[in-house]
């Protein structure tokens, strides 16, 4: 182990279906890396220096680590289910902290005032209680028993309902959303946000999808979670201080923010600082 | 003394209902217009997460940060968490407001407390703002335009009389807020093609 927090994590840096022959630049960390087709045409990454660095393919991406993985892949159970339809839903670059991307995801007050109309709308604004916990066992962030009513919750959704998720938090850089799925009663769609940290303030971010929905067409489904996610982005790149503050300090959090402070909480225990701010300014 | 006030924005500009983000000394303020008129400077970052007041929305006489929708009053106190209605914000929840008035159809802000006011710039009306990608010094030497005791540049432009307010941004531009006399329509258009010559100007000599 390379005893490095932020190094010894797995990141997304490619699409398996988007990667064209000429493989792909792009930077990690603040390092430059190339994500291209091995000799064996499975997908190899290596490092400014012609490092190999370790690879694995999950959930439509190719994941890669600059230092010595300190455990595998956290694991989707729900990727291997079947019946689901797995989305690839493409990258957008947001010029924020890899961090305040993650905590935007796992908030849903923003719902009726940034996805107004389509997640949340006015006057269905109060955000309930819920559970947060990190499970130390799998040492991972989970808010379940989150509740809120969305005018259309999915693409699959035709009118308002109150919709119930839970959070996962199960890498620094990466962000899993379970939510009622209104075509199966009983199972969860699953949304992930899979971050690649180029810089300290910005990063590519990889949503991806399992869901259990055979009538949306590929194309509305991935229109539909790229809007989402543009207007998150006018949100990320209008926050200040630009890296996510760690110590409480400049901004006040209150009961509806439980998750954000389990998850900021949660990086300084880990010593996970690429991104964020840890002194109190 | 004279540097305390900033000139941000001709006042027509900013209508009611309005909020927009400005520059004074390097510091970021949201300036906002109230459904009632009432002109408001403040410190242009929600207290919660630290998103922008400047792209919020304004309703009544309070402000909204865009992102959660907390709205503040005139004092910049937290009148409402959208995520509790039912919960009283603290008193502790409050944007650091600044001084902000209106004359002359120029709206002026001070970050500190300042017992003075703008200068005066009776006779004249708003012809335009223009931002130009050159420092202050640099337009001054373009224009030919003297400074009065007051600070301001005043002169002719197309044989018009002007004050040219000059508001700095980080990275050496700079935001020329240009009154004229009154005139007939057609000698302003000719002022207001000169302030764009000497906006040209200006950058072709910062640019040299
Ligand atoms: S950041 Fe302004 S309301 Fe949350
Ligand atoms: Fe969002």
């Amino acid at each position: 182990m390379s005893g490095d927090p932020i190094l010894d994590e797995w990141y997304p840096v490619a699409l398996v279906s988007q990667l064209g022959p000429l493989g792909r630049d792009t930077r990690l960390l603040g390092q430059p890396i190339r994500v291209y087709w091995g000799t064996d045409h499975q997908p190899q990454v290596s490092d400014a220096n012609g490092r190999a660095l370790p690879v694995t393919c999950r959930y439509g991406h190719v994941w890669t680590c600059p230092g010595t993985p300190s455990r595998p892949l956290f694991d989707i159970p729900e990727a291997d289910q079947p019946g689901r339809r797995l989305v690839d839903v493409g990258v957008v670059r947001v010029k924020c902290s890899p961090l305040r991307a993650v905590e935007n995801f796992l908030d849903i007050a923003h719902f009726p005032f940034v996805h107004t109309d389509i997640l949340g709308a006015e006057p269905h604004t109060e955000v309930g209680r819920y559970d947060v916990q990190i499970r130390d066992e799998v040492d991972e962030v989970w808010a379940t028993k989150v509740q809120f009513y969305q005018p259309q919750a999915a693409k699959s959704a035709a009118g308002g309902i109150t919709t119930e998720y839970m959070y996962r938090v199960p890498a620094p850089t990466v962000a899993v959303l379970y939510k009622t799925c209104p075509p199966r009663p009983g199972e969860w769609d699953v949304i992930t946000l899979f971050v690649q940290p180029l810089e300290q303030d910005l990063c590519e971010v990889w949503p991806w999808m399992a869901l259990f929905d055979d009538t949306t067409s590929l194309t509305d489904l991935i229109h539909f979670q790229q809007t989402i996610f543009v207007q998150d982005r006018s949100i990320l790149e209008n926050q200040l201080p630009r890296l996510l503050p760690l110590d409480p300090g400049m901004e006040i959090p209150t009961r509806a923010d439980m998750t954000s402070i389990a998850y900021r909480r949660w990086l300084k225990r880990r010593g996970y600082s690429f991104g964020a701010q840890l002194v109190a300014a | 003394m004279t540097a305390a006030w900033t000139p941000v924005a001709l006042a027509r500009d900013l209508p009611r209902l309005g909020v927009m983000p400005v520059c004074v000394d390097g510091i970021d303020v949201a300036l906002w217009r109230s459904a009632s008129g009432r002109l408001a400077a403040w410190a242009d970052r929600c207290p919660h997460r630290g998103m922008r007041l400047s792209h919020g929305f304004v309703r009544g006489e309070a402000l909204s940060c865009i992102y959660h929708g907390w709205s503040y009053g005139a004092s910049g106190s937290c009148l409402r968490i959208p995520a509790h209605p039912d919960l009283e914000p603290p008193e502790a929840i409050r944007v650091p407001v600044h001084r902000a008035t209106e004359n002359n159809g120029v709206i002026w802000v001070a970050l500190g407390d300042q017992d003075n006011t703008p200068p005066a710039l009776t006779g004249l009306v708003p012809l335009r703002s223009v931002t130009v990608q050159a420092r202050a010094e640099v337009i001054r030497s373009a224009s030919g335009l003297a400074i009065g005791a007051d600070g301001i540049a005043r002169g002719h432009l197309a044989s018009i009389a002007v004050a040219v307010l000059m508001q700095a941004l980080p990275e050496g531009a700079t935001v020329l807020h240009v009154l004229a006399e009154p005139a007939d329509p057609a000698a302003l258009i000719a002022a207001s093609r000169a302030v764009e010559a000497l906006r040209r100007a200006a950058e072709s000599k910062g640019a040299a």
